[in-house]
């Protein structure tokens, strides 16, 4: 047994797990792994680097096989962590109390493509880029892009967003349908092909966004999208934040549909400069746009936000149409965190993840910033402002107790802020481990509700323990 | 009847006006849109304030008496039908417009405020709210965010889910919870969308924050028509196939536009066997480009005739008689059952074709008017309740078409929601397993099963009772299909 009679859950039993493995090799093979090296990278994420290792990782191939092992790990109680590629930032995949890791990179077919319908259906291991890849040729693509090329299944599981969810949405949009091994192992799918349904609760909402806490995601249905007609991307630089922050709050405000706009503070221009060999760029904050539709309306939003740009004291636009100049630009943007990590090699660091209304937007970003520098740390702000989210990257020294224990308060007290100010600790990279404080800092009575659908749908707790919901005895 | 003493602790939480317990009170209250279904409650309670509301709650939990909540009783599926012996709770008297936000672009409403008039209160600030149920003018917000309704603007904008941002409710224990956040993303579970489409059956529902878009500049509407119903059913995918998104992208059939012509006279071609309705909005130099292509793809798919209205009068003629469809079929039927299976795009074709095959099968007439773009269909059997065996055969043919529905990968409620009416769909839509996991939520929210009993979820003796009655021979229909 793995939960004590408080109710509190503890690692499982050596004995148990060894029976467990037994079980698994019996029916996997060579697909069940227990080296010290395979359990140590599977035992954490990016960002925050305190691993917890799983006993054992088994990599299945198909929903029927998800199902056995957690069937097995049911009957033996015995936690399961579901694992994409290992990017999520919060410490989502780290197995606090043991089990078995379900490694799902096995699972990386894309099943089917429907362009009429403009849908497709995916297994969990599939990554955005791959996607977009197999989509090549068909004039469709998936439109969600976080930093890190993450798994489908696990951009849902912690409901992520990316650059463009100021016109697509996040995943929550996004997603379909989904087929989900429950924890007593069994399958079930949610929602499906039809563009709407209001049959029953929305069970794919649910799950998406639970960071693997109610069942294991193995399968999704996703929306797509038919590459834009014209597509331009533009960079432009400002005197100072706020005159940057400003211009997005007006544009959002006039609700002009750019499909990007990224945020760059000067050191994160800095950073990504050095790291990305931008060239022509100078040291200041930095938006960077894309627009996306018809030539005509593509022309018509870009004049707007050039006008709104040149109001606040912003340079004049350099465009980047060619699609290898796009790329690169794009590229430079979604290695921002690596760009900061170079920065100060042997060093560490952590994302925050605020996001507010648009219209309290300034306000938060010049307080962090203030707030940075009163602590001395290196902490770029990056951000998809558009929609009120942005990002401090905290570097800190592993072993400077004092160092890292003031980068945790500093990400703390952004949280705070995002809080008081009618917004979020976690516009797109979810709770995890980390942010449990401030989820019920945010939520206050909902956090009941919550507790209490854990509970129903997971009954024994074996569902990624210790994440997403504070569970009383389970800090 | 109410139990005395229950009746007298409800009493002294309302004003007299606000609790109705004579039949003659009660009667209006005994069905919503859905007029099949009728029950009398044992009790109306029209509270004015949260605080009655939390009150009114704890007492029934106390006392285990049902309620459902009730907004404008538009319901088509059956969601505000009564429970016997239960308590309606109407938030008839929550029309407060609370907030409107023109930077953030939001709304803050109460729930018995009407959909149109969050729009009307909006245009103001040159902002609308998107969601447009054609019931528009008398359907209230709080219902739409119950039953996540649609629209005709849905393509484009969303569904309710998409555009609502927080909700403020009340659980049946009395508890005040909010859902959702100011910020564009909540973190934890996504109780928002749990809530919205939950039929009232998770809590009662006492304040909105919902999402304003900017008003396009300009929009144009491109009425075209088809010989053959088919041939406008590909024309759809055609369009979406092109990449374009239009604001609306709507059908009619033939027996649709005639009997709308006699009614409101939208000046509607008569001999087409169908009409689709495709909306471009944007600056003018947007809809321009969009209404260019829209054409070349109407003329490609195979269109008649096109005409695009040249004026916001014209426009808003084109479009009221796609809004009046069902009270014009109304007029020309003594009574018309409607549809609300939704299908991938792809099928519409197939599923147009099996349903004219059908109508001529039963001698029962149908009339198709529906969110073409979004593959949502609402056909319209026509029957005569008074005839006998003619209601029979309507639910039939209707329950034939959902099965259909489900058969192509579609669902049996696109935007009308489960209610009473398709109780027994879910069971065919969803394997044991998915409605275990929908029984779980409703036992998280409402252990004792007193908010809307009956409605939106079948019990799994349910499902087995129905189940009984159409396995044949030990299967299942369609064995191969994955029961989601």
């Amino acid at each position: 047994m793995t939960i004590s009679a408080n109710g509190v859950r503890t690692r499982p039993a050596s004995a148990d797990v060894a029976a467990l493995t037994d079980r698994l090799r019996a029916d996997f093979g060579d697909r069940v792994v227990t080296s010290q090296a395979v359990r140590e990278q599977h035992g954490h994420g990016e960002g925050m680097a305190d691993a917890a290792l799983p006993d054992v990782v088994v990599f299945p191939q198909d929903n029927d096989e998800v199902a056995a092992i957690v069937r097995l790990c049911d009957a033996a109680r015995i936690p399961v962590i579901a694992f994409g590629v290992g990017t999520s930032l919060e410490g989502h995949v780290a197995a606090l109390y043991g089990g078995v890791c379900i490694d799902l990179s096995q699972m990386n077919r894309v099943l089917e493509v429907n362009a009429d319908d403009l849908d497709c259906r995916v297994q969990a291991g599939v990554t955005r880029e791959q996607l977009n890849a197999e989509l090549k040729g068909t004039g469709l693509f998936f439109p969600i892009d976080p930093g890190a090329n993450a798994t489908l299944g696990g951009m849902a599981s912690t409901r992520a967003s990316g650059t463009n969810a100021v016109r697509y949405g996040t995943m929550r949009e996004n997603v379909l349908g989904l087929t989900v091994v429950t924890p007593e192992g069994r399958i079930v799918r949610t929602g499906g092909r039809a563009r709407k349904s209001s049959a029953g609760y929305d069970l794919t909402r649910l799950y998406v966004g639970a960071e693997g806490t109610l069942g294991v995601i193995t399968e999704l249905q996703l929306r797509l999208y038919g590459i834009p007609e014209a597509i331009s991307a533009a960079v432009c630089q400002f005197p100072d934040l706020k005159s940057a922050v400003d211009t997005v709050i007006v544009a959002a405000q006039l609700g002009i549909p750019v499909a990007r706009i990224e945020l760059l503070d000067e050191a994160q221009m800095d950073a990504c400069i050095r790291y990305s060999k931008l060239e022509g760029f100078a040291v200041r904050p930095t938006l960077f746009f894309e627009f996306h539709g018809t030539d005509v309306s593509v022309r018509e939003q870009a004049a707007t936000i050039q006008s709104l740009a040149a109001d606040h004291g912003g340079s004049a636009f350099q465009w980047a149409s060619a699609p290898e100049d796009r790329s690169k630009l794009w590229k430079a943007r979604h290695n921002a965190y690596y760009a900061t990590l170079a920065l100060a090699p042997g060093k560490q660091a952590f994302a925050t993840d605020a996001c507010v209304p648009i219209s309290r937007l300034t306000d938060c970003v010049m307080q962090t910033r203030a707030d940075v520098a009163a602590t001395g740390l290196v902490a770029p702000i990056v951000g998809h402002v558009g929609d009120g989210n942005f990002h401090l990257t905290i570097l800190f020294d592993p072993a400077d107790v004092d160092e890292r224990a003031k980068a945790e308060e500093l990400a703390r007290r952004v949280s705070l802020r995002a809080i008081a100010m009618g917004g979020t600790c976690t516009g797109e990279h979810g709770i995890g481990v980390h942010k449990l404080d401030a989820l019920v800092a945010e939520h206050g009575d909902a956090i009941a509700l919550m507790q209490t659908i854990k509970r129903a749908l997971d009954p024994h707790n074996i569902m990624n323990p210790g994440k997403t919901v504070p569970l009383p005895g389970n800090p | 009847m109410l139990d005395p003493s229950f009746a007298s602790a409800l009493a002294s939480l309302l004003p007299a006006s606000s609790l109705l317990t004579a039949t003659e009170d009660t009667r209006p209250y005994e069905c919503d849109g859905l007029t099949l279904y009728r029950e009398l409650p044992a009790a109306v309670v029209l509270p004015e304030t949260e605080d009655q509301v939390v009150r009114i709650l704890q007492l029934c939990h106390a006392a285990r008496v049902p309620v459902v909540a009730r907004g404008a009783g538009t319901s088509l599926s059956g969601g505000s039908l009564p429970v016997a012996g239960g308590v309606v709770l109407s938030l008839a008297k929550f029309r407060r417009i609370v907030a409107i936000d023109p930077l953030a672009r939001t709304a803050v409403v109460e729930p018995g405020v009407r959909n149109l008039a969050i729009s009307e209160a909006a245009g103001a600030c040159g902002l609308f709210y998107a969601p447009d149920p054609s019931s528009q003018i008398a359907c209230s917000i709080g219902g739409n965010v119950a039953e996540n309704a649609g629209g005709v603007h849905c393509l484009k904008y969303g569904l309710t889910v998409h555009n609502v941002r927080k909700v403020r409710a009340v659980l049946v224990t009395g508890e005040i919870v909010e859902f959702g956040a100011d910020a564009l993303d909540a973190p934890g579970y996504d109780l928002l969308a749990l809530i919205t489409g939950s039929e009232g059956l998770l809590a009662v529902i006492t304040q909105i924050t919902v999402k304003l878009l900017p008003k396009p500049q300009l929009a144009q509407v491109a009425l075209a028509a088809f010989d053959d119903v088919e041939k406008a059913g590909v024309a759809v995918g055609a369009i979406i196939g092109a990449g374009i998104i239009p604001g609306g992208l709507e059908m009619m059939d033939q027996p649709a536009t005639r009997a709308v012509e006699q009614f409101v006279h939208a000046d509607y071609p008569l001999d087409a066997a169908a009409v689709l309705l495709v909306e471009a909005d944007g600056t003018p130099e947007e809809v321009a480009a969009e209404m260019d292509e829209i054409r070349a793809v109407l003329t490609r798919s195979g269109a008649t005739e096109i005409r695009v209205s040249q004026s916001e009068a014209q426009r808003l003629l084109y479009w009221s008689g796609r809004k009046a469809a069902f009270p014009a079929v109304g007029r020309i039927s003594p009574d018309y059952y409607c549809i609300d299976g939704t299908i991938p795009r792809a099928a519409l074709p197939r599923v147009l074709r099996q349903i004219e095959a059908w109508s001529r099968e039963y001698g029962l007439p149908c009339a198709n008017v529906f969110h073409a773009g979004d593959g949502n269909l609402h056909p319209l059997i026509l029957f005569d309740a008074n005839k006998p065996g003619d209601q029979e055969r309507t639910v039939e043919f209707g329950d034939r078409i959902l099965e259909l529905c489900i058969e192509v990968g579609g669902t049996v409620t696109g935007e009308h929601g489960v209610g009473i009416e398709k109780i027994r769909g879910m069971c065919v839509q969803f394997a044991p397993a998915a409605l275990e996991r929908f029984l779980g939520v409703k036992a998280a929210f409402d252990e004792r099963g007193l908010l809307n009993p009956g409605k939106g979820v079948p019990t799994l003796a349910r499902c087995a009772e129905f189940g009984a009655m159409h396995v044949h021979a030990g299967q299942l229909p369609h064995p191969e299909l994955p029961r989601f």
